[in-house]
């Protein structure tokens, strides 16, 4: 139960974690690249290549797909043309795209089709890529222009946070967990939430699962929510019968209370919360009213709305969008979530 | 959802329900809290009644339907009922759309119909932004079925109201914020 001997097992020797952080991103960020039929002809005259760019532009513009790179250069040395060029997107209306003539492509003439050659039906990336491995597996097949966000990409090889930011997570996540243990000991679905302010380092709340007490919709997301409203001065729920829900209040403290004007009662604005277990939608929409900054889960669950059922935490629709980071103490969070699923369905 | 198609409402007992669920939305409106209120009821009895207490307990979780389930929670503990028996024979009348977090929860205590007046464009869980209310999930709750439409145009007045006189504890700008936090 000690930290210590805790970290021990999940720390190696020469200090470095042995969990990963990784981002939890939207859902057109995490899809896979989704491909469609284009028609392309090889430029057998080079020097026509220009003409014919702007030619072919003007009368298939394509321009919602500004991704989209006109030419493509073969590499190959086996190829018999060096460059190939889309012509217009094939079988757009639902119909078979078969194969056509130029003449069929270009029936009016405004092309002067000389340097081209014989069409054929190439798929290529329907959506622009906004990750680096979306950009990379659409690039595979036609090349795309890509705007790389740097933040995503260094969150994807896991090198946004330094070794001293992963030491802290794992502490705070430690704190979800012991506490996900103690309200087990009540009888309670193991899941744990810890609520820290990351401008200060201060631990707000750290809340167990409470649902199989007297309300089935405390889990341990609303159960910290509530207790950061205790820490606020408000709150709806007593926890007295659960020990190991616990809140800072905010009269105990060294450092000056928040200006009043600052979120209230949006108070989780600018917190992160650490959870063992993946939320469900009531939880992770709670969290999008709450206003929080970042969520930190241990391991996904099968109904959960971060990542696995829905993206709540990254819609445009929604009014309000926040990280999410997954893979904290991976190995105990899971064994805990197994735990739940148990209890759950027992 | 068959244990949904059982539950018939009447017009007249609708109008004579949502008519209370206004006037709770109509406190809410008067005490600074988003004008949204609720009724559940059960037996044609009221077990539970809510109306949004965001601002008042500083918990943004505290809709009227979260407030509504904590009565009726109370109730059954008072009735020595079993919470379940309650909720899957009792009918919610809300004044909007419950949003994702609350459609989500109604799923949980697995109540069969809701009685809405106007859609919930910003949160909405029953069609708006998401389906959470029939959406096919075997592992969370049941769905539910809405009858939808019900003094929609005196909720989406309130609301008007509401967002008019701009919520004073709304998160400020950015930039307020800094002029503030020395």
């Amino acid at each position: 139960m000690e930290p210590d001997s805790k970290r021990r097992k999940t720390t190696e020797p020469d200090g470095t974690c042995a969990w990963e952080v990784r981002p939890v991103l939207s859902e057109q960020e995490s899809r896979e690249v989704r491909l469609m039929p284009v028609y392309a002809a090889p430029v057998l005259d080079k020097k026509e290549t220009c003409r014919l760019m702007k030619e072919v532009s003007a009368v298939y513009p394509l321009s919602d797909y500004p991704h989209l790179k006109r030419i493509r250069a073969c590499l190959s040395a086996s190829s018999p043309h060096p460059l190939e060029m889309i012509l217009c997107l094939a079988g757009l209306n639902g119909e078979q795209a078969g194969l056509r003539t130029l003449a069929e492509l270009f029936p009016n003439g405004e092309v002067d089709l000389s340097g081209l050659g014989k069409p054929f039906l190439v798929h290529v990336p329907a959506c622009t890529p906004l990750t680096r491995p979306q950009y990379e597996e659409a690039a595979s097949h036609w090349p795309v222009s890509f705007h790389e966000n740097k933040r995503i990409s260094q969150a994807l090889k896991g090198c946004l946070f330094s070794p001293l930011e992963k030491e802290r997570m794992q502490g705070y996540m430690e704190l979800a967990i012991q506490a996900a243990q103690r309200g087990a000991r009540q009888g309670m679905v193991p899941v744990g939430a810890t609520v820290v302010d990351p401008a200060t380092g201060r631990v707000l709340a750290v809340g167990h699962d409470c649902r199989e007490g007297s309300n089935p919709l405390l889990h341990a997301a609303m159960v910290c929510v509530d207790l950061v409203a205790h820490s606020h001065g408000g709150g709806a729920y007593s926890f007295q019968d659960y020990p190991a829900c616990t809140f800072l209040p905010a009269d105990n403290t060294s450092q000056p209370p928040p200006p009043l004007e600052d979120g209230l009662p949006y108070i989780c604005t600018g917190y992160d919360m650490y959870l063992t277990r993946e939320p469900c939608t009531m939880c992770a929409m709670a969290l999008v009213h709450s206003r929080i900054q970042r969520v930190f889960y241990g391991a996904p669950s099968s109904h959960g709305a971060l990542g696995t059922t829905h993206h709540i935490h990254s819609r445009k629709d929604l009014n309000h969008r926040y990280e999410v980071f997954q893979g904290i103490l991976e190995d105990q969070c899971q064994r805990l979530a197994r735990l739940s699923d148990h209890k759950e369905s027992s | 959802m068959e244990a949904a198609k059982r539950w018939r409402v009447s017009a007249g007992e609708t109008e004579a329900w949502m008519d209370r669920a206004v006037n709770m939305a109509k406190d809410a409106l008067e005490n600074g809290e988003v004008p949204v209120g609720c009724l559940m009821v059960y037996n044609n009895e009221i077990v539970g009644k809510g109306r949004n207490e965001v601002n008042q307990t500083k918990n943004a979780t505290r809709h009227a339907e979260m407030v509504a389930i904590d009565q009726v929670l109370d109730w059954c503990q008072q009735h020595k009922k079993q919470p379940v028996e309650v909720f899957t024979h009792t009918v919610l009348y809300v004044t909007v759309e419950p949003c994702i977090m609350c459609a989500a929860a109604l799923r949980m205590m697995k109540i069969p119909l809701v009685v809405y007046g106007c859609q919930n464009e910003r949160f909405g869980g029953c069609g708006s932004v998401l389906n959470i209310s029939s959406a096919t999930l075997t592992d969370t709750g049941e769905p539910f079925q809405c009858i939808t439409g019900y003094r929609s145009e005196e909720a989406v007045e309130m609301l008007k109201t509401f967002y008019r006189q701009e919520n004073p504890n709304a998160p400020k700008s950015k930039v307020r914020k800094k002029e503030f936090s020395k």
